[in-house]
């Protein structure tokens, strides 16, 4: 018999894992790690640009540690499922349009649109995001803009998508994949089914395990992928030297603080002479890798009382950086009256060096390394 | 469900619409990459599977053991995945002095070693387990 090569039809299709028990049961946990990532990027990017009616806690002071492991470990655990579902739904793509039944049509392409927005979007965000936190951008766009635009194409294909499928799948999960008194032929594609799912799940798991121990402590010597370690220069890393940021401190570098109606400026010496306070506070960096230390410095509040500033207002945060998107930040009211908020003039019991933030540095809780000003040089309290 | 059915397709349709207004400046430069993902899996990806599938079908014949090298394929390829962006940095991308400060290579050998070392102990213990069932089973007279 000779078979002319053709086009395959969804039928061709006849392995258990083409199954729509399948399919239902990788999509709900596909659609658990992409809320989850949805979810916690959301809150990312508004700590990083709030409206005015959010607000980000202190405390727990690990807080955006965690939010942003979770982000970044949820998307790792997503490729591995995502390439698994789509193997199971692959024969959909072959699917030929209802043309003897024109009143279909408008539902077949709703779901198609809708289908090849998510995957377009779904590629996208990962493919992105797993290159963002190996800080390598092969592209011509701005990474955390469009990151942040498709995320909302995922968010928005993924609930159409639910539209579409919510009968096929509701039927699916209510079904077990596990059928007593089958006969013979259905218990051999059932236990194909479950390995499958068990298979997506694990892989799922170990792509976790093999880069959690960017932000996992426990877990620093057991991830052979995690993408940053803890060590460096004075027991952190460094995401962006001195010479990279081209700081050069001025050698009478006086920090100035002003606020409106006045302005003081004081010395590094001065600043030391202050009453000092340590604090265990974790940088954790938008890219989900984090590492705690020990910081000495001026808590902020007591710095703006004692220059005889008003307290209970957001702090504007200047580097000496002149050029680079994070060269100033804001830090909010509550943040910037919390006790353990410091101007950091050391690290790990050592002065801070040049790529630390050498004279001082922002350091507070629960917000995103890029926000922690380095090279500080400025504060302006605003109204 | 017909409304809950309505209001995911509302919602979904305005994030959707949402999302497309706020990467309209973008398009031009993105579209690559987006168009990018589904082209490669749907017209390469995919009907490698299938034939690597396909293949093992034909080499392993023992269901247990196909099943644990076909988890084995996936856990390497998803290592290998993760691992592409800390193994390969373009030229394009501006060179960072603080990153990368890990053995990448080593690592990935190693990650790939330990899943394939597992597998291999998992399906001797489960051939000799299995042996040994049927050793006392035939011994019985």
């Amino acid at each position: 018999m000779i078979r002319r090569p053709r086009v395959p039809a969804p039928e061709d299709f006849t392995a258990p894992s083409h199954s729509p028990l399948v399919a239902a049961r990788l999509g709900l946990w596909l659609g658990v790690a992409f809320g989850l990532c949805f979810g916690t990027g959301l809150l990312s990017h508004y700590i990083q640009h709030p409206p005015g009616w959010f607000t980000w806690p202190t405390r727990p002071v690990d807080l955006y540690r965690i939010t942003q492991g979770v982000h970044v470990l949820s998307g790792v655990a997503a490729i591995p499922l995502l390439l698994a579902k789509l193997w199971s739904v692959y024969p959909r793509l072959f699917v030929r349009p209802p043309l003897r039944q024109p009143i279909r049509l408008p539902a077949h392409a709703l779901e198609r649109i809708s289908v090849l927005v998510l995957v377009c979007a779904a590629f996208f965000e990962l493919v992105t995001g797993l290159f963002n936190v190996a800080q390598s951008y092969p592209w011509g766009f701005f990474f955390p803009t469009a990151h942040y635009a498709v995320a909302w194409l995922v968010a928005g294909a993924v609930l159409l998508h639910v539209a579409v499928k919510l009968p096929i799948a509701r039927a699916a999960l209510h079904t077990p994949l596990r059928r007593r008194r089958a006969a013979a032929r259905d218990d051999r594609d059932s236990s194909e089914r479950r390995a499958f799912l068990r298979t997506s799940a694990g892989v799922a798991g170990l792509a976790v395990l093999a880069t959690a121990g960017v932000t996992v402590p426990w877990l620093r010597r057991v991830s052979p992928l995690a993408w940053r370690s803890a060590a460096g220069p004075q027991g952190i890393p460094i995401n962006r030297t001195a010479a990279a940021a081209r700081i050069v401190v001025p050698p009478d570098w006086r920090l100035e603080i002003v606020w409106p109606g006045g302005r003081h400026t004081m010395s590094l010496a001065e600043l030391a002479a202050l009453p000092q306070r340590t604090a265990e506070l974790p940088i954790a960096c938008v890219e989900g890798w984090s590492a705690s230390a020990h910081w000495t410095g001026v808590p902020v509040v007591q710095l703006l009382r004692w220059a005889g500033a008003p307290t209970g207002r957001p702090v504007r945060f200047t580097s000496l950086e002149t050029d680079g998107l994070y060269a100033a930040s804001t830090l909010p009211a509550a943040h910037a009256t919390d006790p353990l908020t410091l101007l950091a003039l050391r690290i790990n019991g050592e002065q801070l060096s040049a790529d630390h933030g050498y004279p001082c540095r922002l350091i507070a809780a629960s917000r995103p390394g890029v926000l922690q000003t380095k090279w500080v040089a400025r504060l302006e309290v605003l109204r | 469900m017909r409304a809950v059915r309505l209001l995911l397709f509302v919602v979904g349709a305005a994030a959707t619409a949402y999302g497309g207004w706020l990467l309209l400046p973008q398009l031009a430069t993105t579209l690559p990459w987006l168009i990018g993902g589904p082209v490669l899996h749907d017209v390469l990806v995919a009907p490698l599977v299938g034939l690597a599938g396909l293949t093992l079908g034909r080499l392993v014949t023992d269901r247990l053991r196909r099943a644990w090298i076909a988890a084995g394929l996936l856990a390497s390829v998803t290592l290998l995945l993760i691992a592409v962006p800390l193994l390969w940095r373009p030229p394009s991308a501006p060179p960072n002095p603080g990153l990368p400060d890990r053995d990448y290579p080593l690592g990935l050998a190693v990650g790939l070693a330990v899943v394939w070392a597992v597998i291999v102990i998992v399906l001797v213990v489960a051939t000799t387990v299995k042996r040994g069932v049927t050793d006392r089973r035939t011994d019985r007279p």
